[in-house]
C-alpha cells in the first residue's frame, strides 16, 4: 500500500490486540467457592443476588410498601415488630404469625375486642439510633399508618378495625383512642370489632418498630426508604454514617441506593438472646442485592458463581439445562407461592352474566395443557379451589367440578350449557346469536401466555365457539379490566397472591365489594358484590338491572366474610372455606387453575436453602452460603 | 452569526415547551390516560379512592391539567425545591430528578463518546482505503463489513459478544458500569470495551461507506487533478486537499450520530447493564413515572436541539461558503 505505510497498519492492530488484553487482564470473575449441597449450615459468607429492578411500589418505605420482596427483607432481617414468621416453609409453619418483640401470645378479653401484649427488654435498634425498642415506636408505626399523606397502601387493615384509627389524620399524631402504651414493656389494642387474624395483620412491616427521632423527617409516601434503621439482625451497609442530629444532615445511607443495589450487614446491637433461631438463624455476615437490567446475563453469573441466587422463571436455554444437565438438578426451587392464577370471568357481561354459563367453563377449561404451557408441573398444582391450600388448607377438599379432572371435560360442560338460557336449541353450545359472537377473550401478549391463550381458546372453543383473543401487555390487562364500563367478559391475565395467609388477607380485595373502588379502579374485576348505584354512576346499570331481572340478587360475600373474621382464630379457616365454597359453586367469578410455585435458582454455594413462605422468597436469614466472602457496597 | 446564534437558542426554548405539551397530551388527554389511571399505578394493588386522592396531591395530579403544564414549564426554566433547572421528583424512584439525571448523562456521555472515537478510528480509516483502491479485494471485503455492520442488529451483536468474550472465553469481565473515579481505569475500560465496540460497529461500517463515498467523489474533481499535476506527492494530495473536502459532511453526520446517542442507547445500555439515559427511559416508561419520562424526553430533545446548532456553527467554520444572518 503505497499512502498507508506498513508499518502503520501494524501499530493500529498492535493497539487492539493490546487493548483487549488490557480488558482481559486483571480483574477476574469472582466465583463463588467449590459446590456443596446441602449439609449443616454453614456460618458467614454473603448471599449475592442480582435482579432487573426492585420494584418498590413505595420506595422501601416500610408503611406503604406493597410488595413480597420488600416484606421478606423487612420480617426478616431489617424489622422486628409484635409478631413475625418462622421464616421458614408452609409445611414448618410459615404462614403462621409467632411473637417476636412480644415476649408470647397476647393476652385477649373474652369479647376478643382487647389484646395486651408485652414486650421483650433487650431488642435494640441498629446505629445510629443506639437505644433499646419501646412500646412508643410500635405505636409510632401505627401512628404513620393512619397518616394520609404516608399513604399506608395496606391501611384498610387497621383503620376500622383498631379504635379510633382513620388512615385520615393530617399529621403523624401518637394519641390513637385503641392503642394505649401504659409503659415502655406494654401495649394494648382496642379492636371495633372482633377480628380473628388480627395476629396477622400484626405481622404486617407496616407495624414494625420505627425510631420517631429518624422518621419524623420524613412526612411523604415512600421517603424514609432510603434511612431505614434496623431493629433486627442486618442493617444496610453504612447505617452506622447516618447523621441524624437533625432533618437537614440525613444523607441518604450509602448501602442502599434504589437504582443500583442494597447490601445488608450485621446489626452489632441486635442480641441473639431477644430472638429465636427458629425464627433466625442469622447465618450469612451479609446480603449483596444489585441491580442487572439484562436478565439472561444475571442467570449466566449464577451459572458463573458470580452470585448466588437469581429468583424468578430462568431463560429457556437455562431452564432446560436445570431440567436435563445431572450437574444442575438441584439448583432450581419450585415453592409454593401462595399465588392462585385463574380466568376472571365477568359477572354483567353476556353471556357469563349466566351462571351456567360459568361452570361450563369450569368444566371445560384444560387446566393441565395451560399449566403444561405456561411450564410443566413445577409450575404448580392443579387449582380446584380460589385459594392455595398453604392459606387455606381446607381448599384442597373444595372441588365443586370433580367431572373435570384436569384436561378439561366438554360433556359435562355441554351438559352444564344446556341449561343456560344463551343456549337456545340446546345442543350445548352457546348460539344466542349477539351474545355468543365475538366474545373478547383478554389475555396477555408476554410469554407464555400466547401459548397458554391458545390451549385455553381451544379448551373453550366447543360450548363458545365465539371467543375471540385479544393479547395486550400486562400493564394494559390489568388497566382495561379495572374499567367497569369496559365490561371485559372473560380474561387470562391476572393472578392473585396473598397479603398475609389468612384467607381474609387473601379473599378480600378481590371478592368483596369494597375492592370495587371506583368506576376505573378494582382489583374485584368479575364485580362480585356490586351495588346498583355504583352500577348506575358507572354505566353499567343496565347490564346490573338486567342480570338482576334474569338471576336474581347479585353475588355477594360480605355478609360471610364479616361473619368469618370476627370469628375466633380456630374458626376463621372452616367459615372461609364456607365462603369459597359458596364463590366456586353459586357465584363462580373465577375458573382458578393452578396454584402457583416461585421460583428461585441458586447455585450450590447456598450450602443450606430455606424458603420463606410468609415472603414468598428464599429465606436469606435462615439459609446459608459457603463462599467466604465479606459482604461489599454494591450501591 | 451571533444574532443566529441567539434565534436558534430562542427557538430551543420554545421546542422544549412544544415537546411538554406533547407528552403531556399523550399521558393525559388520549384515551387510557389521565390523572387517576396515574395515580392509580402508585396506589397499590388495591386503589382505594382515598388513597388514589392522596396519592394525586403527592403527584400534584390534582390540579387542572393546564395548572400541572404551567407549573412544570415553570420549574423547569426556574428551578424548583431541588435546584435549577426544577425537574421534579420521581415518583417510583422518589428521589429528585437532577442528580439522577446528570449522573446518568455523565453515564451515557462515556458510552457514546467511547463508542464515538471507535468508531471514528474504525470507519473512516477502512473508508479511506476503500477509496484509495476500489474495487480491490480491501474495498470489497470492507463493503461486506459496512454491509454487515450496518444489517446487525445492537441486540444480536451485544448477545454474540457476550457470549464469545465473556460467558465462553472470560475475555472479557462482562456487564456492568464500573466508575473510573471509584473502581480505577482498568475495570473501567475493560467493561466498557465491549459495549463500545457494539454500538460503535453500526455507526462505523455507516461511516466506511459515507468516507469512502465521499472520498471516491472528491477524487474526481478538477482541484485534485490540478494538485497532482502541480507535482504534490499523493500523501499530500489525499490528506491535504482530499481529505479536508470529503470529511466536512461527516461533521455534520457525526454530531447528529452523537447527539442521538447521548439522548439513550437504550438498547445496548439494557444489554449491558450499564445505567444511562436510555435505561432510565426505558424505567420511567414500565413504571409509567410520568415525571421521569417527561425529563428524560426534555433531555433527550436538548442534547439534540443543541447539537444541531452546533453542528450548524462548525460547519460554517468548516465551509466558507455558508454564512448565516
Amino acid at each position: 500500500m503505497g499512502f498507508v505505510k506498513r508499518r502503520t497498519i501494524v501499530a493500529l492492530a498492535s493497539v487492539v490486540v493490546l487493548a483487549l488484553v488490557a480488558a482481559a487482564c486483571g480483574g477476574s470473575s469472582t466465583s463463588g467457592a467449590s459446590s456443596s449441597s446441602g449439609g449443616a449450615p454453614i456460618k458467614g459468607g454473603t448471599i449475592r443476588e442480582e435482579l432487573q429492578e426492585f420494584g418498590w411500589t413505595s420506595g422501601f418505605d416500610p408503611t406503604g410498601e406493597y410488595l413480597g420482596t420488600a416484606w421478606s427483607l423487612y420480617d426478616q432481617m431489617i424489622m422486628r415488630g409484635l409478631m413475625t414468621y418462622n421464616h421458614r416453609g408452609g409445611d414448618e409453619g410459615g404462614n403462621i404469625p409467632v411473637p417476636d418483640i412480644a415476649t408470647g401470645p397476647p393476652t385477649v378479653s373474652a369479647d376478643e375486642l382487647t389484646y395486651e401484649f408485652e414486650l421483650k427488654t433487650g431488642v435494640m435498634f441498629g446505629p445510629p439510633v443506639y437505644r433499646e425498642v419501646t412500646s412508643a415506636d410500635i405505636l409510632y408505626s401505627f401512628a404513620r399508618i393512619n397518616t394520609a399523606s404516608l399513604s399506608a397502601l395496606y391501611g384498610n387493615y387497621y383503620c376500622g378495625t383498631i379504635t379510633g384509627m382513620t388512615c385520615d389524620k393530617d399529621k403523624v399524631d401518637t394519641n390513637i383512642e385503641g392503642i394505649e402504651t401504659p409503659d415502655a414493656t406494654h401495649i394494648t389494642f382496642h379492636l371495633d370489632q372482633p377480628t380473628g387474624d388480627f395476629l396477622y395483620r400484626l405481622a404486617m412491616p407496616a407495624t414494625k418498630a420505627i425510631p420517631e427521632e429518624v422518621a419524623k423527617c420524613f412526612t411523604k409516601a415512600g421517603d424514609y426508604g432510603p434511612y431505614l434503621i434496623s431493629s433486627s439482625a442486618y442493617m444496610f451497609m453504612g447505617s452506622e454514617d447516618l447523621d441524624i442530629t437533625s432533618c437537614d444532615t440525613m444523607e441518604p445511607i450509602s448501602g442502599y441506593d434504589v437504582q443500583k443495589g442494597m447490601t445488608l450487614v450485621r446489626n452489632p446491637n441486635y442480641d441473639p438472646a431477644t430472638d429465636s433461631t427458629e425464627i433466625r438463624e442469622a447465618n450469612i455476615d451479609g446480603l449483596q442485592q444489585a441491580i442487572n437490567t439484562n436478565y439472561d446475563d444475571i442467570f449466566q453469573r449464577l451459572l458463573d458463581g458470580q452470585i448466588d441466587v437469581a429468583a424468578g422463571t430462568p431463560p429457556k436455554g437455562v431452564l432446560l439445562k436445570f431440567e436435563t444437565d445431572p450437574q444442575y438438578a438441584n439448583w432450581l426451587h419450585a415453592d409454593p407461592g401462595d399465588r392462585t392464577w385463574y380466568i376472571t370471568m365477568n359477572l354483567f357481561a353476556a353471556p357469563f352474566d349466566d351462571v351456567h354459563v360459568r361452570r361450563a367453563v369450569n368444566l371445560a377449561f384444560n387446566k393441565e395443557g395451560v399449566r403444561k404451557a405456561y411450564g410443566g408441573e413445577k409450575r404448580g398444582d392443579i387449582a380446584t379451589s380460589v385459594e392455595p391450600p398453604t392459606v387455606l388448607p381446607q381448599s384442597v377438599d373444595i372441588n365443586p367440578y370433580p367431572a373435570n379432572t384436569g384436561e378439561g371435560n366438554n360433556d359435562a360442560a355441554m351438559e352444564e350449557m344446556k341449561q343456560s338460557r344463551y343456549d337456545l336449541n340446546k345442543d350445548g353450545i352457546c348460539n344466542d346469536g349477539g351474545a355468543c359472537d365475538n366474545i373478547l377473550f383478554l389475555g396477555r401478549n408476554i410469554d407464555p401466555w400466547p401459548e397458554m391463550d391458545q390451549v385455553a381458546m381451544a379448551s373453550l372453543g366447543t360450548i363458545l365457539p365465539g371467543l375471540t383473543l385479544r393479547e395486550v401487555d400486562t400493564t394494559t390487562g390489568y388497566t382495561t379490566l379495572q374499567q367497569m364500563k369496559k365490561l371485559v367478559p372473560i380474561s387470562s391475565v391476572p393472578g392473585w397472591g396473598k397479603d398475609y395467609a389468612s384467607p381474609f388477607g387473601f379473599d378480600y380485595y378481590i371478592f368483596h365489594s369494597d375492592g370495587i373502588y371506583s368506576c376505573t379502579g378494582s382489583s374485584n374485576y368479575s364485580l362480585v358484590g356490586l351495588g346498583k348505584d355504583l352500577a348506575d354512576s358507572c354505566g353499567i346499570g343496565a347490564e346490573y338491572d338486567a342480570y338482576v331481572q334474569n338471576n336474581g340478587d347479585v353475588p355477594s360475600i360480605d355478609a360471610k366474610m364479616a361473619e368469618c373474621v370476627a370469628k375466633p382464630a380456630d374458626e376463621v379457616n372452616p367459615c372461609f372455606a364456607e365462603l369459597d365454597t359458596y364463590l366456586m359453586e353459586t357465584a363462580v367469578p373465577w375458573v382458578p387453575w393452578v396454584w402457583a410455585n416461585n421460583w428461585t435458582s441458586v447455585n450450590p454455594t447456598v450450602s443450606t436453602y430455606v424458603f420463606d413462605q410468609f415472603g414468598n422468597t428464599i429465606s436469606y436469614i435462615n439459609s446459608a452460603v459457603n463462599n467466604g466472602l465479606a459482604p461489599e457496597n454494591v450501591a | 452569526m451571533l444574532r443566529y446564534i441567539i434565534r436558534r437558542l430562542i427557538w430551543l426554548v420554545f421546542v422544549l415547551v412544544v415537546i411538554t405539551a406533547i407528552t403531556y397530551s399523550i399521558f393525559f388527554l388520549l384515551p387510557g390516560g389521565g390523572t387517576d389511571t396515574i395515580a392509580q399505578r402508585f396506589a397499590g394493588r388495591a386503589p382505594r379512592p382515598e388513597l388514589v386522592q392522596e396519592v394525586k396531591i403527592q403527584m400534584g395530579l390534582d390540579k387542572p391539567i393546564y395548572m400541572q403544564f404551567f407549573s412544570f414549564t415553570k420549574n423547569l426554566f426556574f428551578g424548583d425545591q431541588y435546584g435549577w433547572p426544577g425537574f421534579g421528583k420521581s415518583f417510583t424512584l422518589r428521589l429528585p430528578m437532577k442528580p439522577i439525571l446528570l449522573e446518568r448523562t455523565l453515564v451515557t456521555l462515556q458510552l457514546a463518546l467511547g463508542a464515538a472515537v471507535m468508531w471514528l478510528c474504525i470507519g473512516i480509516p477502512i473508508g479511506v482505503l476503500s477509496a484509495l483502491r476500489p474495487r480491490s479485494l480491501f474495498d470489497r471485503f470492507a463493503m461486506i463489513f459496512a454491509l454487515v455492520g450496518i444489517s446487525i442488529p445492537v441486540f444480536v451483536l451485544g448477545a454474540i459478544g457476550l457470549y464469545a468474550l465473556v460467558y465462553k472465553t472470560h475475555l472479557l469481565p462482562g456487564t456492568g458500569y464500573y466508575s473510573i473515579f471509584e473502581y480505577g481505569f482498568q475495570p473501567w475500560f475493560s467493561h466498557f470495551l465491549l459495549p463500545w465496540f457494539v454500538l460503535s460497529l453500526l455507526y462505523a461500517a455507516f461511516y466506511a461507506r459515507l468516507s469512502r463515498a465521499n472520498l471516491l467523489e472528491v477524487m474526481g474533481e478538477d482541484y485534485m487533478r490540478t494538485a497532482r499535476s502541480k507535482g504534490l506527492t499523493e500523501r499530500r494530495v489525499i490528506v491535504h486537499h482530499g481529505l479536508r473536502a470529503s470529511m466536512t459532511p461527516l461533521v455534520t453526520v457525526f454530531g447528529l450520530d452523537l447527539a442521538g446517542l447521548m439522548a439513550g442507547a437504550i438498547i445496548t445500555e439494557r444489554i449491558f447493564n450499564i445505567p444511562g439515559i436510555g435505561d432510565l427511559a426505558i424505567k420511567s416508561i414500565g413504571s409509567q413515572d410520568v415525571y421521569a419520562i417527561l425529563d428524560v424526553t426534555l433531555v433527550a430533545a436538548f442534547i439534540i436541539t443543541f447539537a444541531n446548532l452546533v453542528v450548524d456553527i462548525v460547519y460554517a467554520f468548516l465551509d466558507p461558503r455558508v454564512r448565516y444572518e
